[in-house]
Formats: structure tokens, C-alpha cells, sequence
């Protein structure tokens, strides 16, 4: 009975292993992108490259209302359904957004995991600091947590005004959805 | 002799070669109603001719040659008075100031109550003036003064927010072509504060079915530069510098080369009129 047990779940684990592989990832993106149409979001100019159990996205233009709003070199999707992992390198902001915020992103990382299903949890860094943002989906709420760097200390300190500060010396964000 | 279809083997291979034709049938079940292109932005082009304005009286009558002084430099340390007070922002505890080095007036800092500058801790603000304290003396910064220079050109004043009252004074002024003269200080000052653009004014988009026609304001702060600038509540912006404003990225599009602009025209329908409002940029 055992034996049977553990075949059916070996062969459970081929199947869903062999239909991650064949799922076709890049019309899967295609259909994401017309999704993000809807909110005015299009990323544009990229090269996208199925590798199996991965995609990657390069060298894209992401446009918010038509406005060139970020350029990145890479983004690699690996979506397991129970482990999902999305990583974005080497980002550059608008420079609309100099005001603001130093328009280097040298990385964001998302991950969403079956240990953690109420939670999307992200991971930024660059040249403003480092950010931890979570995504509570049982509370409808995003919180950002910023450590500035010196730069952003120094040259963007209107911005961080506009955060809560707390005693550690770090900023915070929270905001309902 | 063993029948080879007998092999446990085979077996296992054959469920599992059964398993990947099952998922790859799925796969193109799926592959078939997905969409097979992404969605890709064309480039509008606008064939529009660019807004120029040309200033008659200029070929007939010349315009003054304004000689400008050239700064002194000042190689002392730093020191207070090598300070410039630009302006006074806020109120009480969120107050905050404008200050820059004499020997590059333009590069700005915005230093808030208690924040250090070049040493100087700041202490407290009052309406004219901001008190530094540096090994615990007490120094007293004063407000930098407008200057008007000769002829129609002005040079602006700080745009400046009175400690007590929020009352500003303004740097619109008209030249003698009936331009509003703009500070270029003042456009430098809403790109890093652009909070402060939308506690003066309101703008919506407004829409003709799915294509955007214009800009409407909706609200718009009295006495606040916005209003000096000769914009009503109810206006629609259609129009800046010939190029229809037909999306975000028009509006963009002139936001981000107002560095090299010298004058900006902007189209706005009010009371169903078209009206025209012209400005230099200084």
C-alpha cells in the first residue's frame, strides 16, 4: 500500500514537473502583459527566452500611461506554484524620477511560498538603500521598510520626509489596498 | 527467455512517457487560447510645427544689453557668512530652509530643523530669518533679498513661505510684451517638492470616450503661483507649446525639456473660448 502511496505522488511530481516544463511560459507572459494593458503597463522592446522551467525577460522598457517609466537587463521568472520566485536586475528609473529617488536599482527580488500564503515578500536594493516591502493579502496592506543610504540621506531628503522614521533609523511605509 | 514487455522497466517508462504526452497535450491546449504576440507601444509622431514666438519689436527697437557682474569668489573657510538664506518653508516644527554657499548659489540644500549644514546646526526659523548654532554660539541668517535687475527682465525672488502665516510672496511678473516671466528657481523648486504641486492645484484628465482631450484644474489655491500664473478653476489644457496634450506622456514630454525651454505656451479652453497664455522662462 505504501509502495503505492509513494509511486502515485512520484508520479504526481513527474507530471507536474513535466507540465511546468511545457506550460508555454511566453504566452503565459503575453497574456500577463495584455492583464497589465488594463492598468495602463506595458513592457516594451524586451527579448524574452523560455528556458524550461524559467523565463527570462531582457533588456525591457516598462511604460506606465505611455510614459518611459524604467529600463531593466534582466528579469528571471521561476513560478513552481508552490515556490515562486521572480528576480529583477539591474534597474534604471526614469529621470523623471530624479527628484526623488537615485534611479539605480540594482536588484529586486519577489517571492511567494506555500510556507507563507498570506504574504508577498520583496527585497529591493540600490543606490537608495535597501527596501523590504510585504504584501499582507489577508490585510489588504503594503509596508515598506527603507534603510537610505548615505546618498539618499544627503540628496533626497525631501523624499524621505514624506516616510515615517523610526528609532533604529529606518523608514517606514504602510499603505491599505 | 524473459518477454521484454514484461520489464518492470518498460513499465516505468512507458506510464512516464504516457505522462509527458498527457502534459504536453495540455500545454498546447493551453498554448492555443493563450495570445501568441505581446503588446507593443508605436512611437506617435508629431508633425505639428514647434512652437516658436518671435518678438518684433525686438528687430526694430534693440534690447538693452544687461552687463552681468561677475561673482566675487570667496576662498575663505566656511563660514556663516559665506552662507545665501534662499528661502522658509513651513510651519513651527516642520519648518525647513533653503540655503546655499555664496560661491555656488545654485547648488541648494534643504536643511531641516536640527540638520547640520557645513557644521551649522539649525536651531529655529523666524518669518525673515533662520538661527544656526555652531559650538554653541548663535548665528543669524537672513533672508536673501529680491533684486530686480533693469529693463523688462526681472530676476525673480525666493519663492518664499512666511513661517506664520504661509502667506507667499510671488515671482510672476509681467514684462513688457505681456509675457509672465516664470522663475526657473521656482521650476527647479516643484520638481523636488511636487507635493507642493498638487496642494496648490488639481489637474484630471478629461476624456472623450477612451482618448484623453485635455487637462482640466479642478481646484487651484488662491494667491498660490499657480493662480499668479493666470490659470482659473474649470480650465482645460489642451494644448503646450503646439503639441497636443492627448496623454501622460505629452505632459511628460514638455515637463522634461522645460530645462531647455525659454518660453512655454499653453492652449486652455475657458467659458468655451480658447484662450492662449504665454510665458518666459528666466
Amino acid at each position: 500500500m505504501v509502495k503505492k502511496i509513494v509511486k502515485f505522488f512520484a508520479y504526481l511530481s513527474f507530471f507536474i514537473l513535466a507540465i511546468i516544463y511545457f506550460t508555454p511560459k511566453v504566452s503565459l507572459y503575453y497574456l500577463a502583459e495584455s492583464k497589465m494593458k488594463h492598468f495602463d503597463v506595458v513592457v516594451t522592446s524586451e527579448v524574452l527566452k523560455d528556458n524550461g522551467f524559467s523565463l527570462d525577460i531582457k533588456n525591457g522598457t516598462v511604460m506606465v500611461k505611455s510614459i518611459e517609466s524604467a529600463k531593466f537587463e534582466d528579469i528571471n521568472i521561476k513560478l513552481f506554484g508552490l515556490y515562486n520566485f521572480i528576480s529583477v536586475d539591474n534597474i534604471y528609473l526614469s529621470s523623471t524620477a530624479k527628484s526623488f529617488i537615485p534611479l539605480y536599482i540594482r536588484r529586486i527580488n519577489i517571492q511567494y511560498y506555500i510556507l507563507n500564503p498570506l504574504n508577498i515578500d520583496m527585497f529591493a536594493i540600490g543606490k537608495f538603500g535597501k527596501a523590504k516591502v510585504v504584501i499582507d493579502l489577508l490585510k489588504r496592506e503594503l509596508r515598506v521598510v527603507l534603510t537610505p543610504s548615505k546618498l539618499m540621506k544627503t540628496k533626497y531628503r525631501s523624499s524621505l520626509r514624506n516616510l515615517k522614521k523610526s528609532k533604529n533609523g529606518e523608514f517606514t511605509y504602510a499603505k491599505t489596498f | 527467455m524473459q518477454k521484454l514487455s514484461n520489464s518492470a522497466i518498460i513499465s516505468i517508462i512507458s506510464k512516464l512517457l504516457i505522462i509527458l504526452v498527457i502534459a504536453k497535450s495540455l500545454s498546447l491546449a493551453l498554448w492555443w487560447y493563450l495570445p501568441s504576440d505581446g503588446i507593443e507601444i508605436k512611437e506617435k509622431y508629431n508633425f505639428q510645427p514647434k512652437y516658436q514666438r518671435v518678438v518684433f519689436t525686438n528687430m526694430i527697437i534693440p534690447e538693452k544689453k544687461v552687463v552681468k557682474e561677475k561673482p566675487k569668489k570667496i576662498t575663505d573657510g566656511i563660514n556663516i557668512t559665506n552662507m545665501i538664506l534662499k528661502a522658509i518653508y513651513g510651519t513651527n516644527k516642520k519648518a525647513f530652509v533653503i540655503v546655499s554657499m555664496k560661491s555656488s548659489p545654485k547648488k541648494t540644500e534643504v536643511i531641516g530643523l536640527g540638520e547640520e549644514f557645513k557644521g551649522y546646526k539649525l536651531k529655529s526659523i523666524t518669518i525673515s530669518s533662520a538661527i544656526f548654532e555652531k559650538n554653541s554660539k548663535d548665528y543669524i541668517l537672513l533672508l536673501q533679498e529680491s533684486k530686480k535687475s533693469k529693463g523688462s527682465k526681472s530676476i525673480s525672488k525666493s519663492y518664499i513661505t512666511k513661517v506664520s502665516n504661509h502667506k507667499r510672496a510671488t515671482n510672476v511678473t509681467k514684462n513688457s510684451n505681456d509675457l509672465v516671466n516664470v522663475s526657473r528657481k521656482d521650476i527647479a523648486y516643484f520638481a523636488k517638492n511636487p507635493k507642493q504641486i498638487w496642494r496648490e492645484i488639481s489637474i484630471h484628465e478629461v476624456k472623450d470616450g477612451k482618448k484623453i482631450i485635455g487637462f482640466k484644474i479642478r481646484r487651484i489655491q488662491k494667491n498660490s503661483k499657480f493662480a499668479m500664473l493666470g490659470l482659473k478653476k474649470g480650465d482645460l489644457i489642451t494644448m503646450a507649446n503646439n503639441i497636443k496634450l492627448e496623454s501622460y506622456k505629452d505632459a511628460i514630454d514638455i515637463y522634461n525639456s522645460i530645462d531647455k525651454l525659454d518660453t512655454i505656451q499653453i492652449v486652455v479652453i475657458r467659458n468655451n473660448q480658447e484662450v492662449e497664455l504665454v510665458y518666459e522662462i528666466n
